[in-house]
């Protein structure tokens, strides 16, 4: 016999897990990073599933995350007779232009990391020169630039490459959605 | 550009709580201090990168490598920020740097002239050297006076308690593991407690300037006492015992007194004559020179024009 999950307790799970914090940055949560998707519950109501969109494929807080997410699931449904089912999504991508404003700021003023979201210039989080120059693709973590503010004089770490905009924006305008991880190697190279 | 007209001057501004900036007209001890201290601590930062990387391929599954792959770009990365805010002081430039790290003309924390020989040492490595570094990098944020050392400790810190948390995990994982893993885990921490204990420094002297001019927060003595007091019940309850036969609770305060500090082993390491110093360079160099290539090929591919 089919049973739903009562409405109470798909919303009780996502205002639980969208308070779960990043590993890393204990004051920003996944839902303003915009790693969460979706809390819905399964036809059979068995299961709250809960989507999350990873910020990078090799990101390796992914595994702390997940555990996070379903201890907070757990929690929110304690008693009820319902499994978690948290997975990583690889649709959408996830992009810069998903970091809530409110945690941009925060990351700013906090952390003195920019965001350099589409189709815009990142500013120093520091003196708000705009004349960042790029120094390495990437810095203590995959997912963050190394740029040079001369105007203050401070290293900037940047969420969202020069380059990935446009990467992004050409995958996602593509009705078969974003290709494949290694598509691009395995196509003809023309000599 | 700020400056101030005598070192009283200075010192009631970082007293008041201000931060310098790199355009300020510093006293110059004060910039030789600051760049000292910030180039010790990116060539560890360096260092343990390096050691980090040579467990990419030994640790054990999966997991265990994507963290030794994560922890090693967090360390270089640390370094690569660390040396280009020392190299913007002025004293040194970032290739004067490196080429001084590599001869062996300047240090590296003791922890780094040490050998990591099984998977229990690299926990162990995890769980007491990356919790004690993490202590006295929050002792130095909590009222750093250099800006921009202070904003990348800002991140720094938070990477690394990212790291002790992994840390804990798997000692946890070990305590409950075979009674071989137990002891892998028991031999570790045998040969880290010291190191780490070390890694905080002989106490401070009396009127130390890295004190007075809001470098560190705390002395040296502090914060060493903090994290034993913090290790001793967190390794006893887990069932490891610690490698100090004089370790003791004092029957007043019930707080744990270590034996006699062998400080002679850590003058050592510091001036590379640890138990690992030689090799560890040595790798250093090979590291470095065998990168070469790729160092001047990204140097030819951005001096060609577009």
């Amino acid at each position: 016999m089919s049973r739903a999950v009562p409405a109470g307790v798909v919303a009780a799970v996502r205002r639980s897990v969208s308070m779960v914090c990043d590993p890393e940055y204990p004051e920003v949560t996944i839902a303003e990073l915009g790693i969460l998707e979706r809390v819905s519950s399964s036809d059979d109501g068995s299961t709250v599933r809960i989507e999350l969109v990873p910020t990078m494929l090799g990101c390796p807080a992914l595994d702390v995350i997940a555990r996070d997410v379903t201890d907070a699931a757990r929690a929110a449904c304690a008693g009820a007779d319902i499994s978690i089912e948290v997975a990583f999504v690889d649709n959408p991508v996830w992009t810069p232009d998903r970091i809530a404003p409110s945690a941009v700021s925060f990351l700013a003023r906090e952390y003195s990391v920019a965001v350099r979201r589409r189709s815009a210039t990142a500013s120093c989080p520091i003196c708000g020169g705009t004349a960042l120059e790029h120094r390495s693709d990437f810095g203590p973590t995959p997912c963050r630039s190394v740029e040079w503010c001369p105007q203050c004089r401070n290293p900037v770490e940047v969420v969202g490459r020069v380059e990935f905009p446009a990467a992004m924006e050409a995958a996602q305008s593509d009705p078969a959605g974003p290709a494949p991880m290694g598509a691009a190697q395995s196509s003809p190279v023309p000599v | 550009m700020r400056s101030w007209d005598s070192m009283e001057d200075f010192e009631a501004f970082l007293d008041g709580g201000g931060l310098v900036e790199p355009d300020d007209d510093m006293p110059d001890a004060y910039r030789q201090a600051v760049f000292r201290f910030i180039e010790l601590h990116a060539n560890s930062e360096y260092m343990g990168g390096l050691t980090e990387r040579d467990w990419i391929a030994k640790a054990p599954g999966l997991t265990n490598k994507l963290t030794a792959l994560a922890k090693t770009q967090d360390e270089i990365g640390h370094a690569h920020l660390l040396y280009m805010v020392a190299a913007d002081m002025g004293v040194k430039t970032r290739d004067e740097m490196t080429a001084d790290l590599l001869a062996g003309r300047t240090t590296f924390h003791n922890v780094f002239h040490y050998r990591a020989y099984s998977w229990g040492d690299q926990i162990a490595i995890a769980y007491l050297v990356d919790a004690a570094a993490l202590a006295s990098q929050q002792a130095v944020f909590k009222n750093c006076s250099y800006g921009p050392y202070k904003r990348i400790l800002r991140r720094i810190i938070a990477e690394e308690g990212f790291h002790m948390r992994n840390g804990e995990e798997l000692l946890l994982k070990m305590a409950k593991g075979t009674q071989q893993q137990h002891d892998m885990m028991q031999e570790g921490l045998d040969r880290w407690w010291w190191p780490a204990v070390q890694l905080f420094g002989p106490d401070s002297p009396p009127n130390d300037v890295l004190l007075r001019w809001h470098i560190k927060s705390e002395r040296n003595e502090v914060l060493r006492d903090r994290f034993v007091q913090k290790m001793v019940p967190q390794l006893q309850a887990a069932g490891f015992t610690i490698p100090d036969p004089d370790l003791h609770q004092d029957p007043d305060t019930g707080r744990w007194v270590s034996g006699e500090i062998d400080w002679e082993a850590l003058k050592a390491a510091i001036a590379g004559r640890g138990p690992d110093s030689e090799r560890r360079l040595r790798d250093a160099r090979n590291a470095w020179d065998g990168a070469s290539w790729v160092r001047d090929a990204l140097d030819e591919a951005a001096a060609v024009p577009a």
